[in-house]
């Protein structure tokens, strides 16, 4: 099965669950749909084609939304699913229940992000020191490293 | 009673800051926690107020020992935004240096193994041999680490008759020790019997937690990024995809071994193919809102980087997920059960001496929580009494060559 016909079974199959499907390049396909819909959608992608390897979890900062894509990939192609959130309640669901590979890309997206996964087993911060302060997502656009003053111990 | 033995961030056996936390039961690990970001640098962030130009060499600074696998997946994939087609030439100079690196890191990566399972020999071996592969990509790029040889549409530098006569006599020479190491591994029952059966990870755990590289394929799933979705010139050049079915440390020292000896072939097909003309055409210095997604077959699994461009000469995004982290919640799942003493192991590069260090008087009940001061004499004894009413069963192992 080649990638057109994917996306032709998809555009045929669950419509109602999808807002677009496209073919964004050779191998590539594109899979737009509502962050309700998305457990529903990843399930059908993983019992219809065995797309069963998440390569990883992309966010992108909107301004207004974030985007949040799960590259998904096997041998027949590549399906980049994407969802938006909004800025101001940004929650996505855990699809560790149909992916338990994915936790890890789930929880750096909480550290750098501070999207709300829903459901996720650890919660806990990955990638961010102990004493980082809370509130602070460093990937966000409107956040900017303000290094901080050097201080010489014994200087004056 | 449970038993938590935290390792790192900072530890004498450590070669990078991580933490492990282990959950004891006895000598058998129970669960596992990590804590990463020890080593973060920022370089997502960094990316986007860097061009185009400046993330080829930033991207190369992600890791010491596969650089050439993130400069080439950032490359292509700001090559595919660009719509910009490589010269020929350049992708061949290109695959040949990927892979030279695949041979450096394969070769690394047994000595390591060698120096965990306590065959230090194999270890000064291999590193050896390594050197040979170090003097190639040091002739062809002037450098040990950090090639730099990609420019966008094709390579920086290109290779002369000289260099290629140099490189395909190395060739000969690495050929005739991997095959040596095959015959001295095949015939050397304890670096056999500590391997195998350590560190198992069934199919179906590997295709669930998503693990990349040689550490699927050696769990018998075929997937290989040069196969499914060719880059360079992948899809012009003959070679198999290597697996085994044993589920372990020595499927996965197996399946690098076969590897180099694929990799071998590869470069003297490109070497023999070679073909003629520039090395590079010229680039446009912005590029167009766009995305692309980027895959590329490092030699430690599956490397991604997601671009997403905004119309000028800076990206909007990039997305890095190096192999090693899809491979943490495998590595997880291989320590549940498994021995301390085969930490080292699994974590190949990771040495943490827990044991050894410590003159153990006081001994709490792994189950029943209760203390009991032993002198050493009175633990010796025990443990003597111990192994001699254990009937030791002999392990039936086998290389499978």
């Amino acid at each position: 099965m080649n990638a057109e016909a994917i996306v032709q079974k998809i555009s045929s199959d669950i419509k109602d669950k999808i807002q677009e499907v496209s073919l964004a390049a050779p191998l590539r396909i594109n899979v737009k749909v509502d962050r309700e819909k998305l457990l529903a959608v990843l399930q059908y992608l993983k019992e219809q084609f065995g797309f069963t390897h998440l390569a990883t979890i992309s966010g992108v900062d909107l301004g207004e939304s974030f985007e949040v894509i799960y590259h998904l990939a096997s041998h027949l192609a590549t399906v980049n699913v994407r969802i938006l959130t909004p800025r101001s309640a940004p929650t996505i669901p855990s699809t560790v229940s149909i992916i338990p590979g994915a936790i890890l890309y789930e929880r750096e997206l909480q550290d750098m992000f501070g999207l709300v996964v829903q459901n996720i087993p650890n919660p806990r911060p990955l990638l961010l020191a102990d004493d980082w302060p809370a509130g602070e997502y460093p990937l966000r656009k409107d956040w900017h490293f303000n290094r901080p003053a050097e201080k010489i111990p014994g200087g004056k | 009673m449970e038993f938590k033995v935290s390792l790192g961030p900072q530890h004498p056996a450590l070669h990078e800051p991580i933490s492990l936390r282990m959950t004891l039961d006895g000598e058998i690990i129970r669960d596992a926690d990590l804590k990463l970001g020890y080593n973060h640098r920022g370089i997502e962030k960094l990316a986007e107020s860097r061009t185009f130009i400046q993330n080829l060499y930033l991207t190369e600074r992600i890791c010491g020992i596969c650089s050439f696998s993130h400069q080439t997946c950032f490359t292509q994939g700001v090559e595919k935004l660009m719509e910009l087609v490589p010269a020929k030439r350049g992708l061949y100079i290109r695959t040949l240096v990927c892979e030279l690196e695949r041979v450096h890191s394969h070769l690394l990566w047994l000595g390591v193994a060698g120096q965990e399972a306590g065959f230090e020999s194999f270890f000064m071996y291999t590193w050896r041999d390594r050197e040979v592969v170090m003097d190639i990509l040091d002739t062809i790029s002037g450098n040990r680490v950090h090639y730099s040889m990609n420019t966008f549409g094709g390579v920086r530098r290109d290779i002369d008759e000289i260099q290629r006569k140099h490189i395909l006599d190395s060739l000969d020479l690495l050929r005739t020790r991997t095959e040596y190491y095959l015959n001295l591994a095949a015939t050397e029952p304890t670096f056999v019997g500590r391997l195998s059966g350590v560190g198992k990870l069934s199919k179906e755990q590997a295709i669930a937690l998503c693990a990349v590289g040689p550490t699927l394929r050696a769990s018998g799933v075929p997937m290989d990024v040069r196969k499914d979705d060719p880059y360079a010139v992948y899809d012009e050049i003959p070679f198999e995809v290597c697996t085994a079915d044993s589920c372990d440390v020595l499927g996965r020292a197996v399946v690098r071994v076969k590897e180099l000896m694929q990799s071998y072939n590869i470069i003297e097909f490109l070497l023999k193919n070679l073909p003629a003309g520039p090395i590079k055409v010229k680039a446009p210095r912005k590029v167009k809102e766009n995305e692309v997604f980027s895959r590329y077959e490092a030699p430690r699994g599956e490397n991604v980087h997601y671009i997403k461009s905004n119309g000028s000469d800076k990206p909007e995004r990039l997305k890095v997920r190096a192999p090693t982290l899809a491979n943490y919640p495998a590595t997880i799942a291989m320590l549940k059960d498994g021995f301390i003493a085969d930490i080292p192991l699994i974590f190949a590069a990771i040495d943490p001496c827990i044991c050894c260090a410590e003159r153990l008087v006081q001994l709490d009940h792994p189950r029943s929580g209760e203390s009991k001061v032993l002198t050493f004499s009175q633990l010796r004894q025990m443990a003597n009494q111990r192994y001699k009413n254990k009937q030791f069963k002999k392990k039936e192992t086998l290389w499978p060559f």
